[in-house]
């Protein structure tokens, strides 16, 4: 499947060359994805606050949950360390990230919290090492600065879930807490998912495979233009969402949209979008389905709303960069990863 | 990149009202149609303008279109004054047809959402246009903002003065002035619109925006390479400004003096750009001069 996906891609980048670099670019980012290496029984994940301040405690769930799973954990000093609304100033949070990233005992990496930072230290991240010797990076939200970095610089696959603010004491936990916290374990350790939305009737039916990328709207607006700006072009891409104004999701469509990401595409994922109600007398006139279809009225490829992805319960984890196929009839959609 | 200044306004020349974006009702533009013709122009206002629209939106985006498709295209129209901002240009944007516009350019105003036309129009057709006060400023009659865009209009060179700021960081500039609203220059980055700031002379100016969301923006153009080479930086007016619950920490003064510490160009804090009536009249694309010193800021007109 693999071999067969290379072939194809590398024909298409040969048919459409207009220029050397790009080709070479186009492959290395939109099909040669490396995988780092599952986790196992003992291998240590470190934790890091990349972004937004959060205390030991809040980390303690996650910790017992991932000990509980058989890993080693490590706790960085950006853990309870606080700048104001940040987890210590820019310099501590990427020498905690830069130390876990070039520390060979850490297999993965579990950003603590999304909130707001990572795009403040970017571009000091030395990936150098972490080249050689890929390892997970997991985190969602902010953390979607990562995930389109790696993607888009190095071709390395991510896992986009939730963190620690969003485990809870399994005793406690509702079943879909329990269910999306363990696809995290699941896909640390290798498990090829498989995950299924409720059918919409805005659905878009199809079938296709693509390098699964995404993650949250704004994030991906933030990182146009820059040097951590994903192609999507073959790829499925997923978004989703919270606490945005529909005429704000859909100014940030239209950035996708114009920046070219919407064209081209394998599928389109939606996933959960908190909306914040219209102001009285502004009323947008348009619903979240309308407002995607709108944008992509003029491309083929599948459409799946609420896909259990986004700033809810139902996140479950997602391997970005790696080879997924997209599947939607009238009664069904799913999205299963085939690398 | 050469520059096209569109024909300045004459007596008896037309202005054309429109509403690319956000709803208006129609009383918002009376005070603004006197003064225009008292100034001796004539005023025609689109249908867009105070229309029967149930929803966010002046009209429909092929209304909004065709409006302002129809304006940039008559020949005796010599500027296009929005009505209003909101949100809704950008929906629009690629469907516009500026091919008889740039034969025959004319003045387009306004600010906010229309930043949107401002610098697509200056990176694909290299055409100036107004940054300026927008009919609805017009209601509680004229003032020396409203004044600065007629002044504009005529084609008169102006000198705009902005009090000393401890924050401002002193120095001489000229280029090309660009900028507009924050918001819709991090929106733009990675399209077709986006502004090229090299050398010019930035201005920024932004409302109701979150302290967090500002430095991400920032970072944004930071990012997208346009803070680096410079002119100058003139930071208008951020209203309303709000925090998160856990502080961001830093003022706005702080947050723009850190992203552009490694950068020599002068910076000019509380320059009257703004959504509030602090709003002077800007010609986009057009070269400016910049002075900051202990005494303020003086930016004027090559």
């Amino acid at each position: 499947m693999k071999r067969k996906h290379f072939i194809s891609s590398a024909l298409l980048a040969f048919a459409s060359v207009k220029d050397l670099a790009e080709s070479i670019s186009e492959r290395s980012e939109g099909t040669a994805t490396a995988i780092p290496p599952y986790l196992l029984p003992g291998d240590m994940i470190g934790i890091t606050a990349a972004a937004g301040y959060i205390s030991a405690e809040d980390c303690t769930d996650a910790v017992k949950t991932m000990q509980g799973w058989g890993f080693k954990i490590k706790m960085g000093a950006t853990v309870g360390k606080k700048d104001f609304s940040f987890a210590g100033t820019d310099e501590e949070r990427l020498a905690d990230f830069l130390q876990m990233l070039d520390d060979d005992k850490i297999k993965a990496i579990m950003c603590a919290r999304g909130g707001y930072g990572l795009v403040r230290i970017i571009d000091r991240i030395n990936f150098k090492k972490f080249i050689q010797k890929p390892k997970w990076i997991i985190g969602f939200s902010d953390a979607t600065v990562l995930h389109s970095h790696i993607n888009k610089n190095y071709g390395i696959a991510t896992l986009h879930s939730k963190m620690c603010n969003s485990f809870v004491d399994p005793a406690l936990a509702e079943p879909i807490q329990n269910e999306t916290i363990d696809s995290i374990r699941k896909c640390l350790v290798g498990g090829k998912m498989k995950y299924s939305a409720a059918p919409n009737i805005n659905n878009r039916n199809g079938s296709s495979k693509g390098i699964l990328v995404g993650g949250n709207l704004k994030m991906l607006e933030t990182l146009a233009g820059t040097a951590s700006d994903i192609s999507t072009r073959n790829k499925i891409l997923f978004i989703e969402d919270t606490g945005e104004y529909l005429y704000s999701i859909d100014r940030m469509l239209w950035n996708l949209k114009r920046t070219g990401k919407l064209e081209g595409l394998a599928g389109l994922i939606i996933g959960g979008f908190k909306i914040k109600p219209d102001d009285a007398g502004e009323e947008f006139g348009k619903t979240l389905e309308q407002i995607v279809l709108e944008k992509v009225a003029a491309y083929h490829y599948p459409v799946c709303f609420d896909f259990p992805v986004g700033h809810q319960k139902n996140n479950f984890a997602l391997k970005c960069g790696v080879m997924h196929e997209l599947h939607i009839t009238d009664t069904s959609a799913e999205l299963k990863d085939i690398s | 990149m050469k520059i096209t200044i569109p024909p300045y306004l004459q007596p008896g020349d037309t202005i054309a009202i429109t509403c690319p974006a956000g709803y208006m009702p129609y009383e918002n533009v009376d005070q603004c149609i006197q003064i225009l013709q008292e100034q001796g122009y004539r005023v025609i206002v689109g249908k867009t303008v105070g229309s029967d629209s149930q929803n966010y939106f002046s009209a429909s985006d092929d209304d909004r279109l065709d409006e302002l498709q129809a304006f940039l295209d008559a020949k005796e129209v010599k500027a296009i004054l929005c009505g209003r901002g909101g949100y809704g240009t950008g929906r629009i944007i690629d469907r516009i047809n500026f091919k008889q516009f740039a034969k025959h350019s004319k003045w387009i105003i306004g600010f906010s959402d229309i930043t949107v036309l401002h610098a697509h129009l200056y990176s694909n057709f290299g055409i100036a246009s107004l940054h300026a006060p927008m009919a609805a400023a017009f209601k509680d009659g004229n003032n020396e903002y409203t004044t600065s865009l007629l002044t504009a209009l005529r084609g008169e060179n102006v000198s705009y003065y902005a009090p000393a700021v401890d924050a401002n960081l002193p120095g001489h500039a000229k280029g090309k002035l660009v900028g507009g609203n924050l918001s819709l220059l991090a929106h733009l980055c990675g399209t077709v619109s986006a502004f090229k700031t090299k050398n010019c002379i930035l201005f920024l100016e932004d409302i109701g925006e979150q302290l967090y969301h500002i430095d991400r923006m920032l970072y944004q153009l930071k990012r997208n390479g346009m803070l680096k080479n410079l002119a100058g930086l003139l930071v208008g007016g951020f209203s309303e400004l709000k925090d998160t619950e856990r502080p961001f920490g830093k003022t706005i003064y702080e947050i723009i003096t850190d992203i552009t510490q490694e950068y020599d160009y002068p910076v000019c804090f509380q320059f009257p750009v703004s959504h509030e009536k602090e709003n002077l009249a800007l010609k986009i694309g057009v070269k400016y001069k910049l002075v900051v010193d202990e005494s303020g800021a003086l930016l004027s007109e090559c």
